[in-house]
């Protein structure tokens, strides 16, 4: 509980300092809005002319694609440190986490806020209720439960994937991250249905880093459609191996890290 | 004219230093291509959409790849740090017109882009079989419209990255110019998909130049008359862009303020 409190005042004071800046804010939040906005008009103009792909319907993809914004602005808004880990490791900056007494990662991950992670929520948010508003699934309570935990898993996934790859830095002294934003970018391919790319894709999105369950698989569940959706339910599992995973990648890391020196 | 030259020779030689940028900029263009390949597999193996057929969309889609690759290296992630670091002085008591040097370095940086994207039409045509090359006089038209994609490429960059004079929010401003000029050029979808008023926006705005017109020409979906009518507004955009971009240039300047030295 202290953990989650200390977490939020760390992001708070960043996020105080943002604001000073109000004009910068609004240009950031009007660019990831229409960041969004492009791809909904891009669906929409597609899914005029074609009524589905690979049998997924415009209302299905438009799910994915805000699943995946979902999971990117919560890991923009509350852990966008982790892209600043490569820095913080390359000039010797995790010498002062170090001696904190408060876990390394989580001091890293609040080091800065990206407050286009609030406008890709709201946009995911809207994109997956417009999404459930105009699909046939018959709520039950139980089935209501299950959604909330695929959300949440789902999110626990990105971030574990971000977590990991951006813990890849201890190993490449690279300043920046390239190999995270590489594997960041890669993921963008998990917004379209896993089921029309070739074997060796599917293989990569669905197994090696799971991006498919971040989108694909806990909407192809929860919409009955495709014919692979039980899968969807191994999502809290992936999600799970993901976060332990990343734990234990970070903690080898962290047994490589060398001080700066200074 | 000497300078220039030298700068863009100076640019050349130090492009692999870039790479990294090169390669976040690459990364976008590359995952939009693979995926946007898998979609359209999918939807025309069952039938024409709006007259597209898989290999012209195929064709479409690699000359998008291309069109969004050119002038990435050129770091305007450098000239907006100078200008937000005040660096931005220093190239201003150099006796060089501060555009065209931009220009010169965005030129300079053009041979590494060009092996790139020799390397994945390659590979994609090796993955997914062959496209047709238009006739002579389309195919010269095609290289002319290329050619000027990439004076018009940098102006859209160069005057976006001016902006640095007004906002610290270099990320948002660069944000809002990819996915505007992602949808507008027709590098997300081909502009004949969009509303027709959306679609006339966007064939007369100058991102229509990005994408959309070499790509059409290369296909053959645009004729005689109707192609070089779109080559000239392609054209008359750079000139626009070039002299407004001075515009810009003179009113950020008096914005300017560096501290110190």
């Amino acid at each position: 509980m202290r953990t989650v409190r200390l977490y939020l005042r760390l992001l708070g004071a960043h996020f105080r300092s943002l604001l000073e800046y109000e004009a910068d804010f609004v240009i950031l939040v009007v660019a990831t809005v229409l960041m969004q906005v492009v791809n909904i008009v891009f669906l929409a103009a597609l899914f005029a002319k074609v009524p589905a792909l690979n049998g997924w319907t415009f209302w299905s993809v438009l799910m994915m694609f805000g699943a995946v914004a979902l999971a990117e602005g919560v890991g923009s808004l509350f852990f966008d440190g982790m892209w600043s880990l490569a820095w913080q490791i390359n000039r010797g900056e995790l010498d002062y986490f170090l001696v904190r007494p408060y876990p390394v990662a989580l001091q890293s991950s609040s080091a800065k806020i990206g407050v286009n992670g609030l406008s890709n929520i709201v946009m995911g948010i809207i994109m997956i209720g417009t999404g459930l508003a105009h699909v046939d699934i018959a709520w039950t309570p139980w089935r209501v439960l299950l959604g909330a935990l695929l959300l949440i898993s789902s999110v626990v996934i990105k971030l574990s994937i971000n977590l990991a790859t951006n813990a890849v830095s201890f190993w490449l002294s690279s300043p920046t991250p390239l190999f995270a934003f590489a594997m960041h970018q890669v993921g963008d391919l998990a917004r379209f249905p896993l089921s029309i790319y070739p074997i060796a894709l599917k293989a990569a999105l669905g197994a090696v880093l799971p991006f498919a369950f971040i989108s694909f698989f806990p909407v192809a569940y929860l919409l009955d459609t495709g014919q692979s959706r039980w899968i969807g339910l191994l999502t809290p599992l992936v999600a799970a191996y993901c976060a332990v995973a990343a734990a234990v990648i970070f903690k080898r890391g962290m047994r490589r890290y060398e001080s700066a020196g200074n | 004219m000497r300078s220039y030259r030298a700068l863009i020779r100076a640019t050349a030689k130090a492009a692999l230093a870039y790479r990294f940028s090169l390669l976040l900029g690459l990364g976008a263009v590359l995952v939009q291509l693979v995926a946007l390949l898998a979609v359209w597999r999918v939807i025309l193996a069952e039938s024409t959409v709006n007259g597209f057929t898989w290999p012209q969309m195929r064709a479409y889609l690699l000359v998008a790849f291309a069109a969004g690759t050119v002038v990435s290296l050129l770091g305007d992630f450098r000239m907006a740090f100078r200008i937000l670091d005040g660096d931005v002085a220093l190239d201003l008591v150099k006796p060089i017109d501060y555009q065209k040097a931009r220009f010169a370095e965005a030129v300079g940086g053009l041979w590494i882009e060009l092996i790139l994207i020799g390397v994945v039409v390659g590979a994609t045509l090796a993955l997914t079989g062959g496209v047709d090359t238009p006739a002579a006089p389309a195919l010269a038209l095609f290289v002319t419209s290329m050619l000027l994609l990439v004076p018009l490429k940098f102006l859209i960059v160069y005057v976006s990255t001016l902006t640095c004079f007004w906002t610290q929010n270099y990320m948002g401003v660069q944000w809002a110019r990819l996915a505007v000029v992602n949808l507008l050029s027709g590098a997300l979808i081909p502009l004949a998909y969009l509303p027709g008023w959306l679609a006339a926006v966007a064939q007369w705005s100058p991102f229509a130049g990005l994408t959309s017109t070499p790509a059409l020409i290369f296909l053959g979906r645009v004729d005689g008359r109707h192609a070089l009518q779109l080559v000239a507004v392609q054209l008359g955009w750079v000139v626009v862009l070039w002299f407004g971009a001075r515009l810009v240039w003179r009113a950020g300047l008096r914005r300017l303020t560096v501290n110190g030295g």
